[in-house]
């Protein structure tokens, strides 16, 4: 999995490309890691390239949303595609966070 | 029926090569590019939880085959000589809860049973045998070929 973190305005911009499966999750659990602990409490994760996640990606997305909202941050999720918003959907993730169809769409509510 | 069998240690580094061979294997066989990543994602949910639990942290192997069965479903088989997990005991995750109330975990399994047409668990000597089966045009693949037929 390539991760591509930058800090546009008040958030931070994670896109994720490839697998995030359990071998790649921790890569990105150390990426956010590192934001949070530099104060960072807006997240916007872009999975438009991202074919595929597991479990191990969901608990990921799962443990950055409980932190953030320990510390009253915010994570908003875009672009789900494929197998990526079939697992989604299928484990009720996607009833519990917010979803933009497109990276412009989550920009602009924050 | 096994047309792929692979032997590896059950470590997380080995995964990326298991699910390399099984998606060649998949391929061979001609499963559609929306079945590929639900069998990858059934058989990547087996393989952890036996390398994370089965050996409590002893070393050991995981076996993989995989082949056609005699009703022509694509079947997976994985083994490992680990502590005894019938998967089908696991209680289903409650998916409703606020993002404060989810718990973490628990939701492996209940991808595999999703992914896949039928699992079944035994007990073999000392091994733990999981098998999934898959139907090479199941309800996902058809129904999307009768609405390319209908909107045609």
């Amino acid at each position: 999995m390539e991760i591509d973190a930058k800090k546009e305005g008040q958030a931070v911009i994670i896109a994720l490309t490839g697998r995030m499966d359990a071998v790649s999750a921790p890569q990105f659990d150390k990426t956010v890691d590192d934001f949070i602990e530099q104060g960072e409490t807006r997240i916007l994760i872009d999975f438009k390239t991202l074919e595929y996640i597991s479990s191990a990606g969901l608990q990921s997305v799962l443990a950055l949303a409980k932190r953030l909202e320990m510390i009253s941050g915010t994570v908003l999720l875009s672009d789900l595609n494929g197998a990526v918003k079939e697992v989604f959907e299928i484990s009720g993730f996607s009833s519990i966070f917010t979803i933009f169809d497109n990276l412009d769409a989550a920009k602009a509510s924050i | 029926m096994s047309q792929l069998h692979i032997i590896l240690p059950a470590k997380m580094d080995n995964l990326g090569n298991f699910i390399q061979s099984l998606s060649m294997c998949l391929k061979q066989h001609e499963m559609t590019a929306e079945q590929i990543p639900r069998v990858q994602l059934a058989v990547e949910e087996a393989l952890v939880n036996i390398i994370r639990y089965a050996y409590e942290g002893q070393t050991g192997d995981i076996e993989l085959r995989c082949g056609i069965a005699d009703d022509q479903r694509f079947v997976i088989e994985i083994l490992d000589s680990g502590v005894p997990f019938d998967v089908l005991t696991l209680p289903k995750p409650d998916l409703h809860c606020s993002i404060k109330d989810r718990k973490m975990g628990g939701l492996g399994v209940f991808f595999i049973q999703r992914m896949v047409d039928e699992l079944l668990y035994r007990r073999e000597g000392d091994k733990n045998v999981l098998t999934l089966f898959i139907s090479r045009n199941n309800g996902c693949f058809s129904r999307s070929n009768q609405d390319m037929h209908a909107g045609a």
